[in-house]
């Protein structure tokens, strides 16, 4: 029998966590997508009737599409509180005595308790945060590009040699998510905030949640704070204002270093969420 | 089985619970462990099941330290705690879950058990009382087949018919290869059915001998006077209930309350007779 990783054993941890916390994950996913349709419903641009423009019934950018600016705030919003909730109740039984001994006295390896903890608040809460968001926002998407799709109006412009007709019509939120180059560098965020909320769940026996929210914010408010002190105690009076040194930033190199910071966070976060819960005593 | 060699523990590094205590338990013997309450009975336990890590010495189950929870270790290992938890689920679905992890689980033997123990499998196991639930949680883990069978206060909760099939029920599961340490401080529960008594005591055992090494250097009895010979007595109806030397290999029958109770008030002059 190896003694650190088998995947029968882990699929079997897998099925047996599964009834505990599949309900709690089940529950907050209903919520979840109940908040995200009655959101959309609240805020889906309603016809302004009182227009004689034809094109302005409907608020769009100048490409045509319909302005759904709600969507980012929400989706944000949203995904921020469903994945650090799943994260922050995944060990939080080690801080009970009589859960943490039947959960530590399980036939499996550390290895395997902690694989699967990522599994569930990493994996499958993330993914399923992101199909819930994506298929009702193709569900509201469909029934609007049905009324938008045709309204038609003529763009003129000393930039265009002809008229040009734009139809209105209705960008799924992930292409408009993605078209800008800023979130891109965020993809891997969702996995820093779980890591977080995952240690956060074995590190303090209560209120795992707000101990959590709490740490990260002060220890964010001192960093932040720190950077700015001590880049302004490098720079006073040595740096020109708006001087540019020959440093270009490409926008590829920055979301690279992006990239690899955040998934050096995550590492870390779930490197320690693992001996701590391999130290863990009851 | 078990093999601890001058293990120091404590929740604080100031307050030991346990200094350099050494012993030794075999397979095929029901161990009681006595003690007061704070006495460490349960600390041990924990220690032994890797839940909780000493401060130094060696702590040995089945060649495997414990502390490293290793699967293999952990299959061998039952332990019933004082304090459990079921989740709400129907008791078949918590066998469906929980037993493919133990290789040796006997389903066939669960099943007996469930019945002997008068608990229906299709019961919800959150509306199950506490006796119920702790027989489950006995059955379960006797059902796993496992070695080593740690019990902390499995009689709490029990009723009277409860604890006779909890005794019967235990005294079947001893095997020649599986060791059982139950610990208690309702002594009288452990009657008939411990082979082997532990006591702990300041930090220490106070006490380790079978049943039947106690009997041969100690007489249990009823005397109306006491002479200088008793080392431990207590009042009862017409006379006193007394522990005293066993000089003429007499035999008698081994009171479990009497001897803990003069281990703890007599410590002294005990130790001499069991060393």
């Amino acid at each position: 029998m190896n003694n650190s990783f088998n995947f029968n054993r882990f699929w079997l941890l897998v099925k047996r966590q599964w009834l505990e916390f599949g309900k709690i994950y089940l529950i907050s996913l209903l919520v979840i997508t109940g908040a995200i349709i009655a959101f959309y419903f609240y805020a889906l641009p309603e016809p302004d009737l009182h227009t004689t423009n034809l094109s302005s019934v409907y608020q769009h950018n100048n490409d045509g599409y319909v302005n759904l600016n709600f969507r980012l705030p929400l989706f944000l919003t949203l995904g921020f509180m469903f994945i650090s909730i799943i994260a922050s109740g995944y060990f939080s039984l080690l801080g009970q005595k009589s859960k943490a001994i039947i959960e530590l006295m399980t036939p499996a390896s550390t290895l395997e308790k902690w694989l699967c903890g990522v599994f569930y608040t990493s994996i499958l809460s993330v993914f399923s945060f992101l199909l819930i968001f994506y298929l009702t926002d193709m569900l509201f998407v469909n029934y609007l590009q049905k009324i938008v799709g045709q309204i038609s109006y003529t763009i003129t412009s000393d930039m265009r040699s002809a008229p040009e007709t734009v139809v209105l019509s209705v960008k799924p939120f992930f292409i408009d998510f993605f078209d800008r180059q800023e979130m891109q560098s965020l993809v891997l965020f969702p996995f820093v905030i779980t890591s977080v909320f995952l240690l956060g769940s074995a590190y303090f026996s209560r209120f795992h949640y707000i101990k959590t929210a709490v740490v990260v914010m002060l220890f964010c408010t001192a960093l932040i704070y720190t950077m700015i002190k001590v880049a302004g105690w490098l720079t006073f009076n040595k740096v020109q204002d708006s001087a540019n040194f020959g440093f270009r930033s490409h926008s590829g190199e920055m979301l690279g270093y992006v990239l690899i910071g955040t998934a050096l966070i995550t590492l870390f976060f779930w490197t320690v969420t693992f001996f701590r819960v391999k130290e863990k005593e009851v | 089985m078990i093999t601890i060699n001058n293990l120091n523990f404590g929740y604080s590094k100031h307050n030991l619970l346990f200094k350099d205590m050494s012993m030794q338990l075999s397979a095929g013997h029901i161990y009681g462990l006595l003690g007061k309450n704070g006495a460490g009975k349960s600390s041990l336990l924990k220690n032994i099941a890797g839940l909780v890590y000493a401060q130094s010495g060696s702590l040995k189950v089945m060649g495997f330290d414990p502390a490293k929870r290793e699967p293999e270790l952990l299959a061998d290992i039952c332990f019933i705690p004082e304090e459990f938890y079921l989740p709400s689920i129907k008791i078949d679905a918590y066998i469906k879950a929980n037993a493919p992890f133990y290789k040796k689980f006997d389903y066939a033997y669960l099943n007996v058990l469930l019945e002997e123990f008068n608990i229906p499998i299709s019961n919800k196991l959150v509306n199950m009382s506490y006796g119920q639930k702790k027989k489950f949680i006995i059955a379960f883990g006797l059902a796993t087949q496992a070695k080593l069978v740690i019990m902390d206060e499995p009689t709490n909760g029990l009723d009277i018919p409860s604890k006779a099939q909890f005794r019967k029920v235990m005294a079947s599961a001893l095997t020649d290869d599986r060791c059982i340490v139950i610990s208690t401080h309702q002594v009288r529960d452990l009657d008939n059915l411990i082979d082997t008594v532990i006591m702990l005591d300041e930090s220490t055992i106070s006490l380790k001998a079978s049943i039947e090494e106690i009997t041969q250097k100690l007489t249990f009895k009823k005397m109306k006077e006491l002479d200088e010979t008793v080392i431990y007595a207590e009042p009862a109806l017409s006379g006193y209930n007394v522990v005293v030397p066993n000089f003429h290999q007499e035999d008698s029958k081994m009171d479990i309350e009497l001897l803990f109770n003069a281990v703890i008030a007599e410590k002294k002059k005990l130790k001499p007779i069991f060393n």
